[in-house]
């Protein structure tokens, strides 16, 4: 029972809402540049438009090119089902853990870039080869945080890790915690393509990366692209803001009303992520491409400063 | 005479060859020469006397019995003066000795001469068409007489090429002509060994108007109409070029009136373009916060061109002889109180952008146009004097009032994009002081010399620097006040080939930034 109410409840959390963080993420940018922006559920209706539509497909692509919205969708999907929105339901076992979590995005990513590859077109390949410098420089941070994490908790499972870290009290007053999310931050950033690594809304395709490699998409293969790459964005979020930020242990009580406070608090929590994302994002400038391997090696570092604190504070105590 | 000096220098060295001298408009020297004479006299002209070619173009005069002439323009912008060396094309052969080799920016003159009247240059390095691309057949001239307006000829069906760069790792992005924004048409081949780019091809001329050959034989007021639609966002600058034009050679002095408030509005077309450059560059840099702040005040700007004229592109302001209407009466305080509005807000801004590290650290030294390259392409207006090139048409062949009136050149020598963007910066509080100055000095009286009649066969020029550099028409008269021949040149045929070349070694990432900084014309730029 606990199982399928925990598929029900991911699946229909990050489904839901992912779409509506971009578009709060547009929204607050707009706030804060004095314009009334579009309305917070423009992703919604622009998906619906495309679901609608046919799709284009180049002569001259291959399978890869028209399996690869699906696969990329899945992956996204099953990455999704991987980080719990809410501890207060766990089913009894949960097949996969961080390092799934990673090889499944990666697959989705590996993907894209073959597929943008397949279309010969000038800009997925160049697109490729920046989403491939960018991720190969910001996978080990994902993974050395999480591993910073998996230490503390002895395991490598998202969920125990979420449930030992609510024991910590407040995590976000230690060392370790603070150069784990800081790192994310920075993971966040670059794995949904926002300024300062990429540019979402920019029309200028010498400049893309993450859109470059979906330029060639449209209709139904285009909605499903975006829709993946929002619920990769909500992923991440999640695992920032449950890992770093638990909030289950504050509800003393159990029951429907118990997931409901939780998944309010869950909400509340993205939304000021949202915010803070945002004013990143309005407060920065794009980096010049070849300055992103800097802020990749700054989050690495980050990262490896957490886990080297883990031995200096003395393990398992943290 | 300002010309006695110049003119000793040039029999001294070439007086046999030297067919005629003339002086027209008191400061326009025309020296006819033979095709033989022409790469010495050009070349002394150049490297000697250090006068930068600043205009070539050709005429077909067969109906006044002279054949084509090509015409060489070089300006002496210490005193003002333009140096016009003409010389016949031989109707047999149609060739000219090409000056690419000695004068790099004659390169694309003698191109867009050769796809246009069919002259070629002799030796050229790069002979291929400029204009025109794979589907215009051989052997059609449009700007020949003989061609006639409506003429279609039939589609060819040729391949274009370029240059190929081959060596391990290469390869090449074509880029356009239809971008993802709603830009003008233009195709860019990069040659790049990953990100960095080692040469760049324009293929531009994508709309193509044949503005030269309609203004032939259209009335000297039909015409006004042609040349405020050469490029959108240089309406004021090109009419006024062009007026100024039939103003010399109809020998009418414009009321003071009129001249003022032509640097009004120059200066507030300035204002908008700058504007809107710089809320250009910090979107390619996706800075969000100063895109928008600069868009606001380029709102502001058009409202108070809309309020003065009615017209927020400022068409049909010019007319031949000074001004429409009187625009400025009654109009002055609002003016000023909306202008101080904008230079409070610009000031503010701008201390804002200039302490974002990060957005400094992309824009300096990129795109960086060498002084020396900017020289010999003769890069013009704010991309020039980002370079190291300090001339300014306002300051070296004052126009309208910008004599009685006082003003700055900004003037930078790194030729990145920080300095083209201060350079924008700069003028733009200049353009806001000279508009306050102006409608200060301002006299009362009439605005307009009305010019009706004007003689055939006369040809002027008329200079104006536009918002993005000196910008230059000539006009020459044909009978019943009509136009025999009008050529211009607009500065963005200047600094096009000038971007091709600050672009290289470059990352392509960061081409739109440097695209954006020049901020070029394409419809200026093809006619």
């Amino acid at each position: 029972m606990n199982n399928l109410i925990y598929i029900f409840l991911q699946a229909l959390t990050i489904l839901m809402l992912a779409p509506l963080v971009n578009g709060l993420i547009r929204k607050m940018k707009a706030f804060i540049q004095k314009r009334q922006g579009a309305s917070i559920f423009q992703m919604y209706y622009d998906l619906y438009k495309l679901v609608r539509k046919g799709s284009v497909v180049s002569e001259v692509s291959s399978w890869i090119f028209k399996a690869t919205p699906y696969i990329f969708f899945a992956s996204a999907l099953v990455a999704a089902m991987l980080v719990p929105v809410s501890t207060i339901i766990l089913p009894k076992h949960i097949p996969g853990d961080f390092i799934v979590l990673v090889s499944v995005l990666g697959l989705g990513r590996f993907f894209m870039m073959l597929a943008a590859l397949d279309t010969a077109s000038t800009f997925g390949g160049m697109g490729s080869s920046r989403e491939a410098m960018v991720s190969t420089l910001i996978e080990p941070t994902i993974l050395v945080s999480l591993f910073t994490i998996g230490l503390i908790s002895q395991s490598t499972s998202l969920s125990q890790i979420m449930l030992t870290v609510q024991g910590a009290g407040f995590p976000l007053a230690h060392p370790v915690y603070i150069m784990v999310f800081l790192a994310l931050l920075i993971v966040i950033i670059a794995e949904s393509a926002r300024i300062p690594i990429d540019d979402p809304s920019t029309h200028l395709e010498l400049t893309m990366i993450h859109e470059a490699m979906i330029l060639e998409y449209s209709g139904r293969h285009l909605a499903l692209m975006e829709y993946g790459a929002a619920i990769k964005q909500l992923v991440f979020m999640t695992l920032l803001v449950n890992v770093l930020v638990p909030h289950d242990q504050i509800i003393a009580f159990t029951g429907f009303l118990a997931l409901f406070l939780s998944l309010l608090i869950y909400f509340f929590k993205i939304l000021i992520l949202t915010g803070i994302i945002a004013l990143i994002e309005i407060n920065t400038v794009k980096f010049r491409l070849f300055s992103i391997p800097n802020m990749a090696a700054f989050a690495f570092i980050l990262s490896f400063l957490g886990i080297l604190q883990y031995f200096i504070l003395g393990g398992s105590n943290v | 005479m300002i010309f006695t000096d110049l003119h000793q220098k040039l029999t001294a060295s070439f007086g046999k060859d030297i067919k005629n001298i003339k002086i027209q408009n008191s400061k326009e020297m025309i020296i006819e020469v033979t095709s033989d004479t022409l790469p010495g006299i050009c070349s002394y002209i150049y490297l000697e006397l250090g006068y930068p070619l600043v205009l070539m173009f050709a005429n077909d005069e067969q109906s006044l019995q002279s054949g084509y002439a090509v015409y060489y323009v070089f300006a002496d912008r210490a005193k003002g003066l333009l140096l016009v060396i003409k010389t016949p094309v031989d109707p047999e052969r149609m060739e000219i000795p090409s000056l690419s080799q000695d004068i790099p920016a004659a390169a694309t003159y003698e191109r867009e001469i050769k796809d246009l009247f069919g002259i070629i240059p002799v030796g050229h390095p790069n002979p291929k068409r400029l204009v025109f691309h794979g589907n215009w057949p051989e052997g059609e001239y449009p700007l020949r007489k003989q061609f006639p307006l409506k003429r279609k000829p039939p589609l060819a069906k040729k391949e274009m090429s370029f240059q190929k760069i081959i060596g391990e790792g290469v390869y090449e992005i074509p880029v356009g002509p239809v971008h993802a924004g709603i830009i003008e048409p233009g195709h860019f081949r990069f040659s790049v060994a990953g990100e960095p780019i080692i040469n760049l091809e324009a293929q531009l001329f994508y709309v193509h108007k044949g503005i030269e050959k309609l203004a032939e034989g259209q009335s000297i007021e039909k015409c006004f109409y042609i040349s405020e639609r050469i490029s959108g966002d240089e309406t004021f600058s090109n009419s006024l070029a062009y007026c100024q034009a039939i103003e010399k050679i109809a020998q009418v002095q414009i009321p003071a009136r009129a001249a003022f408030t032509r640097v009004i509005f120059a200066e507030l077309e300035r204002l908008i373009s700058h504007l809107g450059d710089l809320g250009g560059i910090c979107l390619d840099t996706a800075y969000l916060f100063a895109t928008f702040q600069f868009r606001m005040l380029r709102g502001w700007a058009y409202m108070i061109a809309d309020e003065l004229c009615g017209m927020r592109f400022l068409r049909s302001v010019n007319k031949i002889g000074g001004v429409r209407k009187d625009f400025i009466a009654g109009k002055e305080k609002k003016l000023i109180t909306d202008l101080q509005k904008i230079r409070t807000e610009l000031e503010d801004t701008v201390h804002i952008i200039k302490a974002n590290n990060l957005f400094i650290d992309r824009v300096e030294n990129t795109g960086i146009l060498e002084p020396k390259i900017a020289a010999e392409l003769n890069a013009v207006g704010p991309a020039g004097r980002a370079s190291g090139l300090g001339f300014d048409v306002r300051k070296s062949f004052p126009y309208a009032a910008y004599d009685k009136l006082a003003f700055k050149i900004p003037e930078h020598f790194n030729g990145d994009i920080n300095c083209r963007m201060n350079t924008k910066i700069e003028e733009c509080f200049e353009s806001i002081d000279l508009i306050f100055q102006a409608v200060e000095a301002m006299p009362q009286g009439s605005i307009l010399e009305p010019v009706n009649s004007v003689e055939p066969y006369r040809s002027a020029f008329g200079l104006t620097e536009s918002p993005r550099g000196e910008n230059i028409h000539w006009v020459m008269t044909g009978e019943n006040n009509t136009i025999f021949r009008y050529k211009i040149r607009t500065p963005s045929f200047c600094n096009w080939p000038a971007l091709c070349q600050a672009v290289k070694g470059n990352i392509v990432p960061d081409f739109p930034l440097i695209n954006k900084s020049f901020n070029l014309s394409y419809a200026g730029n093809d006619l």
